[in-house]
């Protein structure tokens, strides 16, 4: 009988022939990483990341999980695996020092975006873009074209073309976004309730 | 013209009232997490036209947002079928979204220009909302269509479905002639044509 709840009827038929088989592999999506810019004149940093089939759908989908507090004005996605990431150090060691400052000779000059991480357990920050033709030479460039003030302890890199950026129509995604408070806690004050239940319950 | 006026704002209200709480029944159980938070977010955004919409009538005479939105009778609401079809799969849901809100845009693309100041400054706000609805519905559309047998056939099975029922968005009200004349709204005919053009494509 097909039940009226959908998820009901999606359960696994019962298996009739007794037999041993493989399972299933699981058909899990790809991850994207995500960027948001929080404000004019703030640098994009690293949100997080989700499953989406392709690049549009990481975008439309990263609009909703990352973006809908607080504040964005702009956000761009790039394929997990399009993340080129260098050493981590720690203490007073910058991986900038790790980093050869070679020259890059030519080859296929291409933009790459620079994301530099100054505190462990915090996201990495984009710091700029620079032309290399690999992103070994990428972060090399870094170090020469945008030498950071503060010590830095890892460094991702991506490749400008492989970043899903909003485009220039899409800028008003964000308009009513400080409308939206009732989805922050803070929206909702409890403190004179708790106080009250603390009072009753002594 | 105020009680033309009050049937557009009614049907326009009500059916992103009813949709809205008809996608909202998703949290929780969509088909991924992300596109849960997603069409959850939409369904929020449709409730949010639905009260601006509400507080509109509200300065015209008529009672408060939350009396009007959950005291009323089945039938003193202006809303058309198609948005109170129960879910089923989420196909459908999908389906309708993707009718519905590419409707819901144009509807207030036109607006843009009511001659009634806030219905023109309600559409100027949300267009941003509107723009991501349909970005959204266009890239689901887009990728399943283009997927697997199975996502092609679920498509098409539900577009067979959702066509006739969704032609009672474009019900023309009894004021029609005088929504048209006095600028208020350019009316369901022109909405529909502009609809169809824009499925085409």
């Amino acid at each position: 009988m097909k039940s009226l709840d959908p998820r009901v009827n999606r359960l696994p038929e019962i298996d009739i022939e007794n037999s041993v088989s493989r399972k299933d592999p699981l058909d899990q999506l790809g991850t994207y990483e995500v960027f948001v810019q929080p404000k004019e004149g703030k640098p994009f940093q690293h949100e997080g990341a989700l499953h989406a089939s392709d690049r549009e759908m990481a975008f439309v989908l990263a609009k909703e999980s990352f973006t809908r507090r607080f504040q964005c004005i702009s956000l761009f996605v790039v394929r997990t695996t399009n993340v080129f990431v260098s050493d981590t150090t720690e203490d007073s060691e910058s991986v900038y020092d790790r980093i050869k400052g070679d020259v890059d000779k030519g080859g296929n000059q291409q933009s790459y975006e620079i994301f530099n991480l100054y505190k462990r357990g915090k996201q990495h920050v984009h710091i700029g873009s620079v032309s290399a033709s690999s992103p070994e030479l990428a972060m090399a460039a870094a170090k020469n074209k945008l030498p950071p003030s503060k010590t830095v302890y890892n460094i991702w890199t991506v490749k400008t073309s492989d970043i899903r950026f909003t485009q220039p129509d899409e800028m008003d995604l964000w308009n009513t976004l400080p409308d939206k408070k009732f989805r922050d806690a803070s929206d909702y004050k409890g403190g004179d309730k708790l106080k009250e239940f603390l009072e009753r319950s002594k | 013209m105020s009680d033309a006026l009050k049937e557009l704002i009614y049907k326009i209200a009500d059916d992103q009232f009813i949709l809205g709480h008809r996608n909202s029944e998703w949290t929780g159980f969509g088909p991924m997490l992300e596109e849960d938070i997603a069409f959850s977010s939409m369904a929020q955004d449709k409730i949010g036209h639905s009260f601006a919409l509400y507080t509109m009538l509200r300065e015209l005479g008529e009672q408060d947002p939350d009396t009007v939105a959950f005291t009323r009778n089945a039938n003193q609401f202006h809303n058309c079928i198609f948005v109170e079809l129960p879910n089923g799969e989420y196909d459908f849901s999908l389906v309708r979204h993707f009718l519905f809100d590419t409707a819901e845009a144009l509807r207030f693309e036109m607006l843009l220009n009511s001659s009634y100041e806030p219905l023109a400054l309600l559409a100027k706000k949300i267009r941003g909302e509107l723009r991501y609805h349909t970005i959204h519905a266009n890239t689901f559309l887009k990728k399943l269509g283009s997927g697997t047998e199975e996502s092609i056939s679920r498509l098409q099975k539900s577009l067979d479905y959702s066509l006739p029922y969704a032609m009672g968005m474009f019900e023309p009200s009894p004021y029609e002639s005088e929504l048209i004349s006095e600028g208020i709204f350019g009316g369901e005919e022109k909405l529909r044509e502009q609809w169809t053009k824009k499925l085409r494509k």
